[in-house]
């Protein structure tokens, strides 16, 4: 490198001038260190062992010159703050923040990424175990973690449990996959195992349901066979999944070498020729009319290609008289954060600053900005009167009309019985007020658009849940037909809910694109991540429980308030009403609008807070009945109706119980000494939601090899891996001989990812699709074999007669004479079969707590995780998912808060460092065990799991927390301050 | 970031007279300053590189001290084999200071020269006392982080987890300007808000802290460090105490009780300090100190709980102290 070279000869220079006497003026200038830029500047850059001779500014981080001049896209930046360690990357071999390096700092050091680590095509060890153990999700983390691993096992062959947590407890992962991480890291330095298991209870034993007949069954109890009508074109049922040669099969993802290689491409890192980088203009003002937007200065600025100034609101709620607002050529801003105009520049930073040239000029309204304040009947008002607001891709919504008084809308109301009689009977009440918080979902890849228009139809890159929503929203905006839209998400960075539809973000990245004829890249920094990427609303419920003398419930009273800011959405759903039916109901839950920014659906919307109320209530209800909870759990978690998941709860109540402990649990507050530890138990109940357009087309080309194609987005959970092993088990193959192309509108209809519906919608349509596929494939195949298409089978890659195994073709030799280029099945899902009328999930969480009663701090120690997804399709994603669901709710539990000054609207924690994640070395142990259940509703039988796992999980550790200390805490989350006053006996 | 020049100096001369110029600002680790760049609190138009001025060393001196260089990142500071053995609080401190990237590129004098983390001092949003306005924004905000002692003009607490320990181990620092150097008690390096709430140390324009001095410990000398945060994965904490007792027989002769995340600077609770003198550091001596200190605390609305938590810390790391090894 040339500066630390010139560095020694000036040094050597000067040396010899004190020396000499007379020192030329000119040569002392020269003495002065050289200063770089501002503009860019030459460096050399030694990359994965390749020189790059490279025009650098000096602000330039080492992160934008790797991805954007290198396209090293590999290492990502989750923050760009030195919180998340997503751009971990390797300098003189210790890993380090590639994005709080300037680029100018590392010149001639060596700096190894993601794309450096593999040796050609073998990977390194690590990245070998993140596969085997499947110790990534939406993988988004994943290379930063790999670099993290990686660095740690260079130095130290032969780390700890307590190192290897150490060596990642920087890098941020929103799925959870830290149980993992940890399994994987030690495997490769073979240091034995990692905390935490998977176990299955098998159901049925595995042979081929009779014509006509599905296998029903529930691992570990009953199982056998029942009569179904098989809608036409249907496969015969499946076999219990020991019959089977592929699916139930713990199976590495498909996608994971790309995700630790760096491979996989997102959104984040799409760059197309030309394009061009937006930046928006939001409201500092939680409450405003925009009166001027003066964008001359902004145009002015150099690399500015188009300004757009956003004209018609696109969040929140809707008035249901729009005459109440003064007709403005702006919308009026309801929230800090909410985009008033955008720009779009060559450059990221030429944006930037011209975005801050953009001016505009505000007359501030009065506001309300906390649900305190807003439920006042003085308060300001969010809307000056009734709203309504329609669902999304991903739910939400509030039914319309409801009575609205000031900044509260509702209640929606579900009544049954005479609630209040049934309380004064009652010979056991309990009752209490439960408050939570505001959530924000952090996927670590922000919501971001690549947004290209053309004449001829709009292309849009988006980090989304649904192609489809994203695509119907841009087709409306823009009133384009749906055919000229697509739009386009191959990898994803996780989303938990917030990521359908076109958003804000979306359509003024079309706008501008129009505008300027290019390409525009507009991506959320992680600040406004937090200001306007969607959260889970506040709660504060009040909730009653009457009961007879033998526990039965009679009576359950809910009145629940919540704020998703500017949005509806903040009920707590319908578990106080279903989880344990009483005969006499109240459920009163009402919106209390907040300048604040509009909540989303966020991972089983409403249950988490539901939980935190109901399961805690019935614990106590146990305990002033004398009664241990489980068992009066088994009392009244018994009706009929629902029976499928009652049934499922029962067992899981069972197994979960014998695998904490559960009959060494002591008396509330029994330990002596200041750290005290508990045990306490939740159950969760989940709709199932069933997309019945969902559709796949598998095809079988000539050479032999197949396609599954469906235009489902895989965010993380594994749908693309699970989807595979579907075609796989039909067609004889192993999962990764079949190529999955998913995330696109081009490709056939499928469900957003949301609501745990994926693959109970999804996988049938892609089952009956790998069957009609193959039913041809061995139409074609009796020919050449001479035996009849229906004596024909698929496995082992080979078609061929059952009664000659030997005699057998490969796919490829099969398909050589077909007439087309490919075989086709298009399928669409099949109504369900029948089966279980009602009822959707179960899932029971066991928790293990200390809580350090000088300090407050509450650590969770171990969960058990019981849960039932119909027929398991991938155990090993599974298990990761319910990793990921319960490492969310124990982070909601003790540490997430959206921090926002009811004075001035500001939320006060934007950053991956302020807003506290629960990160490894908060990653309980994890034991999850996994169900079998079959109840015949679908040519796979297979359910969701990625809601039924956040359920329970902060209810089992409040019940813990009082197992532990004796004392209830009713608000969330559980920080030292919140916990002190409540073991205090104060509210707080 | 706005656009700025980058100096890369070699030699100190060439650093301090660069850095003469009020505009520009000393780069180490970044792990601060570019933050702060990036939000628009700061906008230097000359950084000076301070990565190859070979200040990043950690070597004995002649008194059987231990002299650091301020570039030293704090994971050499926490694996030095010297600080390890004779100043164990010290290395405690920087092993569990943020995560481990930052640990490598975070420095000694960026430790102690970063800037309050307060969340209203880190946003554009709030032109607050310590930017040079007229509010503390904390004061009666959302104050549940903030300091319990020296709270009334700015309410934010001083970052440094590695001056807490120092302090308690009676640290110098040597500030180097074009004039030449001088050394100064850790102590006095910080500035209270009382004296001038826009800056938290006394660095001028043109000056540089080059060096972090520990003294010989009086042998005997006992210390341990304890930091609480919400998490430990990587938190600030929302108590940091360092202690070192020189101990007569079973009793303590000289006690150094240091407290950070507690007030705008870095301090000593000399109140416990006096509790402890002349008694056994035991359990009931050092429940008496903590409480000596705490009930000195001014909390604020939603801060009250840290005196808790700060009460049982120090009692904490007291007792952790006695019973741990002693250096010499």
């Amino acid at each position: 490198m040339s500066s630390e070279d010139s560095g020694w000869s000036r040094r050597g220079f000067l040396k010899g001038a004190v020396v000499g006497a007379a020192l030329p003026v000119d040569a002392l200038a020269v003495a002065a260190p050289k200063r770089l830029g501002p503009g860019p500047s030459p460096l050399e850059l030694t990359v994965n062992g390749a020189k790059h001779s490279l025009q650098v500014e000096p602000r330039a981080t080492l992160a934008q010159v790797l991805r954007d001049q290198l396209g090293l896209t590999g290492t990502k930046v989750g923050c760009d703050r030195g919180a998340c360690s997503a751009c971990t990357v390797h300098i003189d071999g210790q890993p380090m923040n590639s994005c709080s390096l300037l680029a100018h700092e590392v010149a001639g050091r060596a700096i190894v990424t993601i794309e450096g680590l593999a040796r050609g095509d073998s990977l390194h060890k690590v990245q070998e175990t993140f596969i085997e153990h499947d110790a990534l999700q939406c993988g988004f983390c994943t290379p930063g973690m790999v670099m993290s691993a990686a660095g740690l096992l260079a130095r130290n062959k032969t780390p700890t449990l307590d190192e290897v947590q150490g060596a990642v407890a920087g890098n941020v992962c929103r799925c959870g996959t830290y149980p993992k991480v940890v399994a994987a890291t030690l495997a490769a330095a073979g240091q034995g195992v990692a905390p935490g298991s998977l176990e299955v209870i098998p159901a049925g034993d595995g042979s081929t349901p009779p014509p006509g007949t599905v296998a029903v069954g529930l691992g570990g109890g009953k199982s056998g066979f029942e009569v179904r009508a098989l809608p036409e074109g249907e496969p015969a049922g499946w076999p219990t999944n020991s019959g089977l040669k592929v699916v139930g099969k713990p199976t590495p993802r498909l996608d994971g070498r790309a995700k630790v290689t760096g491979a996989a491409r997102y959104t984040f890192d799409v760059k197309l020729p030309g394009m061009l980088h937006a930046r928006r203009v939001v409201s500092p003002h939680p409450h405003a009319r925009v009166l001027e937007v003066d964008t001359r200065a902004a145009e002015k600025m150099p690399g500015v290609k188009a300004v757009h100034v956003v004209e018609h609101g696109m969040e929140g709620a809707r008035l249901r008289d729009t005459t109440l607002e003064s007709p403005s050529r702006y919308p009026t801003v309801r929230y800090v954060g909410q985009v008033v105009a955008a720009v779009a520049a060559t450059t990221p930073e030429a944006a930037e600053a011209a975005a801050r040239k953009v001016k505009v000029t505000y007359e501030p309204l009065p506001f309300a900005a906390s649900l305190d304040d807003a439920r006042r009947p003085d308060a300001a008002r969010v809307y000056p009167g009734p709203v309504d607001m329609g669902g999304s891709g991903g739910g939400g919504g509030a039914a319309k009309g409801l009575p609205m008084e000031g900044n509260v809308r509702g209640p929606a109301l579900t009544e049954r019985g005479d609630v209040e009689k049934a309380l004064k009977g009652a010979a056991v009440k309990v009752s209490g007020r439960f408050r939570t918080q505001v959530q924000t979902h952090s996927a670590m890849e922000p919501h971001g658009v690549v947004a290209d228009w053309r004449p001829d139809g709009l292309t849009v890159y988006s980090s989304t849940q649904g192609v489809s929503s994203v695509r119907d929203e841009l087709a409306a905006v823009f009133e384009l037909p749906a055919a000229k839209v697509r739009v386009v998400s191959e990898y994803m960075g996780g989303g938990f809910g917030a990521k359908f539809g076109a958003g804000h973000y979306g359509v003024v990245a079309v706008h501008l694109s129009r505008k300027a004829g290019a390409p525009v890249r507009l991506v959320l920094d992680r600040r406004e991540e937090h200001l306007a990427g969607g959260n889970r609303p506040s709660s504060d419920q009040t909730l009653t429980l009457g009961a007879g003398k033998d526990g039965a419930l009679t009576a359950v009273k809910l009145d629940s308030y919540g704020s998703g800011g500017i949005a509806t959405g903040a009920g707590v759903g319908w578990a106080a009403d279903r989880l344990y039916p009483a005969p006499n109901f109240h459920g009163a839950q009402y919106d209390v609008f907040t300048n604040a920014s509009p909540s989303t659906a966020f991972r089983a919307p409403g249950m988490p807070q539901a939980m935190f109320a109901l399961e805690q209530l019935v614990d106590e209800l146990a305990e002033r009945l004398g009664q241990d909870p489980l068992a009066l759990r088994e009392r009244i978690d018994a009706e009929a109706e629902g029976a499928m998941e009652r049934d499922a709860r029962r067992a899981e109540r069972a197994l979960g119980a014998t695998r904490i402990g559960w009959s060494s649990r002591h008396a509330p507050g029994a330990d002596a000494g200041p750290v005290k530890r508990g045990l306490g138990m939740a159950q969760a109940l989940w709709g199932r939601f069933v997309d019945p357009a969902s559709s796949a087309e598998v095809r079988v080309h000539k050479d032999g090899s197949v396609e599954l194609r469906t235009g489902v987005a895989d965010l993380g959970t594994g749908s693309r891996t699970a989807l595979a092993m579907l075609v796989a088990e039909e067609l004889g193959l192993q999962a990764n001989q079949v190529t999955v192309r998913l995330a696109d509108t081009d490709l056939p209809y499928a469900p957003g990812s949301g609501g745990s519906k994926t693959e109970v919608s999804l996988s049938p349509a892609v089952r009956t699709a790998a069957a009609g596929a193959k039913r041809k494939l061995l139409e074609v195949a009796a020919a050449r074999l001479g035996a009849p298409a229906q004596d024909l089978v698929c496995a082992g890659g080979k078609v061929f007669a059952k009664s000659r195994p030997d005699q057998g073709l490969t796919l490829a030799r099969a398909c050589a004479s077909l007439p087309g280029e490919f075989i086709s099945q298009l399928s669409v899902r099949a109504a369900d079969y029948g089966g279980p009328p009602r009822g959707g999930y179960g899932g029971v969480q066991f928790a293990e707590v200390s809580v350090d009663t000088q300090t407050g701090i509450v650590k969770v120690e171990r969960v058990v995780a019981v849960h039932d997804c119909g027929r398991p399709i991938n155990p090993l994603a599974i298990q990761s998912q319910i990793n990921g669901g319960v490492l969310h709710g124990l982070s909601w539990a003790l540490y997430e808060d959206r921090v926002l000054d009811a004075r001035n609207g500001q939320t006060l924690n934007p950053t991956l460092d302020s807003y506290q994640i629960a990160g490894a070395r908060e990653t309980p142990r994890i034991d999850v065990v996994l169900l079998e259940q079959y109840v015949g509703r679908s040519s796979t039988d297979a359910h969701g799991i990625g809601e039924p796992a956040n359920i329970a999980t902060a209810a089992a550790i409040a019940n813990a927390f009082y197992n532990a200390t004796g004392k209830r805490i009713r608000r969330l989350p559980m920080k030292p301050g919140t916990v002190l006053a409540a073991l205090a006996g104060k509210e707080v | 970031m706005e656009p700025f020049e980058l100096a890369q100096p070699t030699r100190l001369e060439d650093a301090l007279s660069l850095l003469a110029d009020p505009d520009a600002s000393p780069l180490a680790g970044g792990t601060d300053l570019l933050d702060r760049m990036k939000e628009h609190l700061d906008a230097p138009k000359l950084l000076v590189s301070l990565k190859r001025l070979g200040l990043d060393s950690i070597a004995s001196d002649s008194a059987k001290g231990l002299r650091l260089g301020a570039l030293s990142p704090l994971m050499a500071v926490a694996t030095h084999p010297e600080v390890k053995a004779r100043y164990p609080a010290l290395a405690a401190a920087a092993a569990h200071a943020a995560t481990p990237n930052v640990r490598a590129q975070g420095t000694l004098g960026g430790s102690l020269a970063q800037r309050p983390r307060c969340w209203y001092f880190r946003s554009e949003a709030f032109f607050c006392r310590r930017h040079g306005g007229n509010t503390c924004f904390a004061l009666d905000g959302e104050n549940q982080l903030h300091a319990l002692f020296d709270n009334g003009e700015c309410a934010a607490i001083h970052p440094s987890t590695l001056a807490t320990p120092l302090l308690a181990y009676d640290a110098q620092v040597v500030v180097a300007s074009a004039k030449g150097r001088r050394t100064l008690a850790l102590a006095e390096f910080f500035v209270a808000p009382g004296d001038d709430v826009t800056k938290e140390n006394v660095l001028m324009p043109g000056e540089l802290l080059t060096e972090v001095l520990l003294p010989a410990p009086t042998p005997g000398t006992r210390s341990a460090y304890l930091k609480q945060g919400q998490r430990e994965s990587n938190d600030w904490p929302l108590a940091d105490v360092a202690v070192t007792l020189v101990m007569d027989a079973e009793v303590v002769k000289q006690a150094r009780v240091a407290l950070g995340a507690a007030a705008p600077t870095p301090m000593r609770a000399t109140a416990a300090e006096v509790v402890l003198m002349g008694h056994a550091p035991d359990e009931v001596h050092a429940k008496a100190a903590a409480d000596a200190q705490m009930k000195l605390a001014n909390p604020l609305s939603k801060n009250r709980y840290k005196v808790d938590v700060f009460r049982a810390v120090i009692a904490r790391a007291i007792v952790a102290a006695a019973t741990g090894r002693s250096t010499s």
